[in-house]
């Protein structure tokens, strides 16, 4: 063995001996790739720190930093706050009074309505989910897979009646409705991911509780979702994401006091006939992107073991 | 609350009690016909709706004095579900069958005349086609793209080595962008003047690269940004996967001095089989729906119009809700036969091994 | 060769120090058990043989070859997993083959080797089913035979026995005591049952706290242990340990002071160098005899709890201090509770542990 690999060895570079575990030297290559995956990301996060006229530039501008000057200067741009603040306020026509944009309450309905629809989901989503696992129906598989039928037409086929729909009963417009139509939008996913869940516990745990006489209320709430939490968070993060970011159906079904950010971030950058603002949109879905990335980031650790327990089979 | 579990006789038809859903069923029928008949629509909606309320209400009285659970737990979801996606996918395929536009208020009985026309008229049943086939190529490519990038990624991450956390987010992160952002920022990368492909591609010849000028670059456009986004997608299942392999089995192998090849499809493969299954499934039926990046990157331009955005296209811009929503019954049967033999293949390998 | 050494290993997790400066020879042909409860560093001594830990100082040597920085592939070994660790997607024969792949056998050979060892340990029968499908004590088989399936330089067993039941344990014990011994082969067997580790090895290793504190023939270990833990850890009921206080020697026999009485005890002649001074006397259950009357060689103490083991009975007793005394004796001898007992304890079973811990021994 040669001096130079036990040294690398033993500053953890790498780790030959462990299986399954590596050092550093894994740490630099993935991060190469991860960050190289990342720069899409990362340049739209830079644009939002771009002064305005800096956007477009060509040569295009990296960088906030000349990082010690390892990065030519005309690539180096000056970061700036201000977008973010214009995100909330700016003047609508040219030489005008900033106003209000209205997007605190964009920020805050997307907020609700994502938060509140996710829960309902998970909420209705589990209890069905345990019903269709511990109490199987007959013909169990093909509810199932008419659920799962909701979720392959394209939006745009469900969502001409349910227009037609919320317009007759005075929904569209308000929270209930996308909230409504959010729920049975995450329920399918949610249905199929926690029987999964459901169907890999033992249930000796189960029926142990009930010969103590617990009622099945009890057993469900302090037996079998404690041992599900992992997946209760995967599901969760989920059907964030998709909620979060969905377009259409806030498009079309939300009203001026209840649109969601996707919705406003499009109307706002093509406002006006100016052609795409590039720095307010950059601003926009980086604010955006904070609520779920942090939560994505505290779940990670369920994420992974939420997604292993409820689909693989032993 | 202990399981009220009474033994009793389900009620007769015509006995008036609770729990006779039968009955309620028959009802409600017989009330929510007279009242469509009879009152205007956003009366009768609610009228309607009050039946399904009764009939839903006797099926969990049902279920609670007989102790069936399993109805009473599903009961919310099926509610949530009926009223918001299922009635709604019902009007829709009732309305396959009539002459609606939406823009218009006249509304006509026409039978199987929109499905004929989807299949066999001499202008639509062409671009029908023509769609469904680019759609399919489509779905062939980000799928593959999707899966054999996210499969890379996942095993990249399948050890444990420092950072590992902090690196991992970062590549999902493309996940949980919008798509409106993230499709407009792939037109400026894109973009044969300011984007950043061209000024790189620029460094290497002087003529200017333009991307999207052309099918081949449109599509790949397309199936890059795409991909990009979805990758993670498929990652993450993979990943699950891959660390839900016990670390002995590596150990016994590394003892056993099975070698990395045979190791893989012994004893990593069988346990990322059954999530490659759902991530391939679930990103098909996503493909299938494939539109928003296609509006925004290249607004069907150099061919690039799918099944999906032709039926926006028909059914939002020019209000043929009828004529759209037998195109969308004819791809979901497609759709259908398609994940069931996904389903049917799994389900063979399975039960195979 | 086929033996193991290991020289002065140690392994640290962060600053937590899991095997301290351990040394054991293993020959050719030896089977040797590392025994210790939960926690003394067996597992990680045998991973750091095995290669699949890093071994933080000290020398790993196999068949005469340093192997510290080899991973396992390179090392040419056999091991037996506590948890089998059957590739669960393969069936039993799959199972067993699965080392053969890497010598480059024909189809036939590796059918031949597999149908050989499945003939020895019984597992003709359930070569197509899939691990999951098979008894605790076929996957336990499967183990071992994918084991011995082929010739490496040595053989490891973690806990190899812990998840089978009583009976199936007992007859196990013997049939890999019946292949070992075909074998010649250096064996490493981690086991925390010293029952296991007694009918199973040729030597014993005795861990605590990540220190070897004895290594020796079961009967070694047993007759003549090392240390007050060792004296404790071996043997079943546990040896009696009296503190008591050392006055002299004289003439193979000690006179000890505890429970605030002189007491003559026999003793090694080693002791004639003991300073006075506090000592613990390790006695085994079964080293008293029970004799009618006080003298100035016995102890005095009261039955409290009999427990008849069949061919023998548990008595505890205690003395008059407060001492625990476990005593076995014959199924015939009766003893009812309440009753005071004078024993005196044989010479060569009784043991003087030294104030460090150390037996006081020639």
């Amino acid at each position: 063995m040669s001096q130079s690999s036990s040294f690398l060895e033993r500053i953890g570079f790498f780790k030959s001996g462990n299986v399954g575990e590596s050092g550093w030297g894994r740490t630099l290559g993935v991060g190469l790739i991860s960050l190289f995956y990342f720069l899409p990301v990362l340049f739209i996060i830079f644009t939002s720190l771009k002064p305005q006229d800096m956007a477009l530039s060509v040569p295009p501008t990296l960088s906030p930093t000349s990082l010690f000057g390892l990065i030519p200067d005309h690539y180096v741009f000056t970061p700036t706050l201000e977008n973010f603040s214009s995100v909330f306020s700016r003047s609508m026509t040219s030489g005008g009074a900033p106003e209000p944009t209205g997007f605190d309450r964009y920020f805050f309905n997307s907020i609700v309505i994502a938060s509140t629809s996710v829960f309902l989901a998970l909420i209705i989503g589990t209890l069905a989910a345990y019903g269709f696992s511990r109490y199987p129906l007959k013909g169990n598989d093909t509810y199932l897979f008419i659920i799962l039928t909701t979720r392959m037409l394209p939006a745009i086929v469900v969502i001409i009646p349910v227009i037609l729909m919320f317009r007759v009963v005075g929904l569209s417009g308000s929270y209930i409705g996308i909230i409504l139509l959010y729920t049975a939008f995450n329920l399918a996913f949610t249905i199929w991911m926690m029987k999964s869940f459901f169907d890999e516990l033992s249930t000796d745990v189960e029926d142990a509780a009930r010969i103590d006489g617990s009622s099945e209320t009890k057993v469900f709430l302090k037996i079998c979702l404690p041992q599900v939490i992992a997946g209760l968070a995967a599901t969760f993060v989920f059907g964030l994401i998709l909620t979060w970011n969905e377009f259409l159906f806030a498009l079309l079904l939300t009203g001026p006091d209840t649109r969601t950010v996707p919705v406003a971030m499009n109307q706002a950058v093509s406002s006006g006939g100016r052609g795409t603002d590039w720095t307010l949109l950059a601003s926009i879905e980086t604010l955006f992107l904070i609520p779920v990335f942090l939560v994505t980031f505290f779940l990670q650790d369920h994420l992974l073991r939420g997604v292993t327990f409820g689909t693989v089979k032993r | 609350m202990s399981a009220v579990v009474i033994d009793r006789p389900a009620p007769q038809l015509f006995e008036v009690a609770p729990d006779n859903w039968k009955l309620a069923i028959l009802a409600g029928l017989v009330v929510s016909i007279l009242a469509a008949l009879a009152l205007p629509a956003s009366v009768s909606f609610w009228i309607v709706g009050a039946m399904a309320a009764l009939v839903a209400a006797a099926f969990v009285v049902n279920a609670y004095r007989r102790g069936y659970y399993g109805g009473l737990l599903v009961a919310p979801a099926i509610a949530v579900l009926f009223v918001m996606n299922i009635f709604p996918l019902l009007w829709s395929l009732g309305l396959s069958f009539f002459a609606y536009q939406s823009n218009q208020q006249s509304i006509r009985f026409v039978g199987l005349a929109n499905y004929v026309k989807a299949l066999t008229n001499d202008l639509a049943a062409p671009a029908n086609w023509h769609a469904l086939i680019n759609t399919a190529m489509f779905v062939v490519f980000t799928v593959a793209a999707q899966m054999i990038v996210g499969f890379l990624l996942a095993l990249l991450f399948s050890k444990q080595f420092p950072l590992r956390k902090y690196l991992l987010i970062l590549v999902l992160t493309p996940m949980m962008l919008s798509v409106v952002a993230s499709g407009v920022f792939f037109t400026y990368y894109y973009d044969p003047t300011f984007g950043i492909l061209s000024y790189v591609m620029n460094q290497f010849s002087n003529e200017q690269f333009i991307l999207m000028d052309n099918k081949v670059g449109a599509v790949a456009g397309i199936v890059f940004a795409d991909a990009w986004m979805w990758s993670p997608f498929v990652m993450l299942l993979v990943l699950a996967g891959l660390v839900s392999v016990p670390k002995y089995l590596y150990e016994a192998a590394a003892i056993d001095r099975v070698s990395g090849w045979r190791q893989f499809w012994n004893i990593t493969f069988p346990y990322i089989r059954g999530l490659l299954m759902l991530a391939l499934l679930f990103r098909t039926i996503e493909a299938f729906k494939l539109a928003d990046l296609v509006i925004l990157l290249t607004k069907g331009g150099n061919d690039t119009l799918t099944i999906s955005y032709h039926l926006i296209r028909i059914a939002n811009e020019q209000n043929k809700t009828s004529e759209g929503a037998a195109i969308s019954y004819l791809m979901l049967f497609m759709v259908i036969v398609l994940t069931n033999l996904y389903l049917y293949i799994a389900n063979r390998r399975s039960q195979g091994a | 060769m086929s033996t193991i050494e290991i020289r002065k290993i140690t392994k640290k997790f962060g600053e937590f120090v899991a095997v301290r400066d351990a040394d054991l020879k293993v020959e050719a042909g030896e089977v040797v058990c590392l025994l210790g409860p939960s926690g003394c560093g067996k597992t990680t001594t045998l991973r750091m043989i095995a290669g699949l830990e890093r071994a933080t100082s000290g020398d790993v040597i196999i068949a005469g070859q340093r192997m510290n920085e080899l991973a396992p592939d390179k090392r040419d070994i056999a091991m037996v997993f506590q948890f089998y660790a059957l590739y669960p997607a393969l069936t039993v024969g799959e199972n067993i083959a699965m080392p053969l792949h890497y010598e480059g056998l024909s189809a036939a050979e590796q059918q031949a080797r597999v149908k050989k060892v499945a003939d020895i340990l019984h597992l003709g029968d359930v070569l197509d089913r899939l691990p999951g499908r098979i008894s605790e004590g076929e996957k336990q088989r499967v183990a071992v035979a994918r084991a011995i399936v082929r010739d490496p330089n040595c053989f490891l067993f973690d806990e190899p026995l812990s998840r089978l039941d009583v009976e199936l344990r007992h007859s196990m014990r013997g049939q890999i005591k019946g292949v070992l011994s075909n074998l010649s082969k250096a064996t490493v067997i981690v086991t925390h049952d010293q029952l296991e580790a007694l009918t199973m090895a040729d030597r014993i290793a005795i861990m605590r706290d990540g220190l070897i504190e004895q290594v020796g023939s079961p009967h070694d270990v047993f007759a003549k242990p090392a240390n007050l833990f060792v004296g404790s850890f071996i043997g079943t009921p546990q040896m009696n340990l009296i503190s008591a206080n050392f006055k002299s020697y004289n003439n193979g026999k000690a006179k000890v002071t505890f429970d605030k009485q002189d007491v003559d005890i026999g003793v090694n002649h080693a002791v004639a160098k003991l300073k006075p001074g506090q000592i613990t006397v390790g006695i085994r259950p079964r080293a008293f005899s029970v004799v009618g009357k006080d003298t100035k060689d016995t102890i005095e103490a009261v039955s409290e709890l009999i427990e008849p083991m069949g061919a023998e009975t548990l008595i505890h007793a205690r003395t008059k201090t407060g001492n625990d005394i476990r005593v076995v004796v014959p199924r015939d001898k009766r003893v009812k509770i309440g009753e005071t007992l004078h024993l005196v304890p044989d010479p060569a079973q009784t043991h003087i542990f030294g104030e460090d811990g150390k037996a006081v021994r020639a």
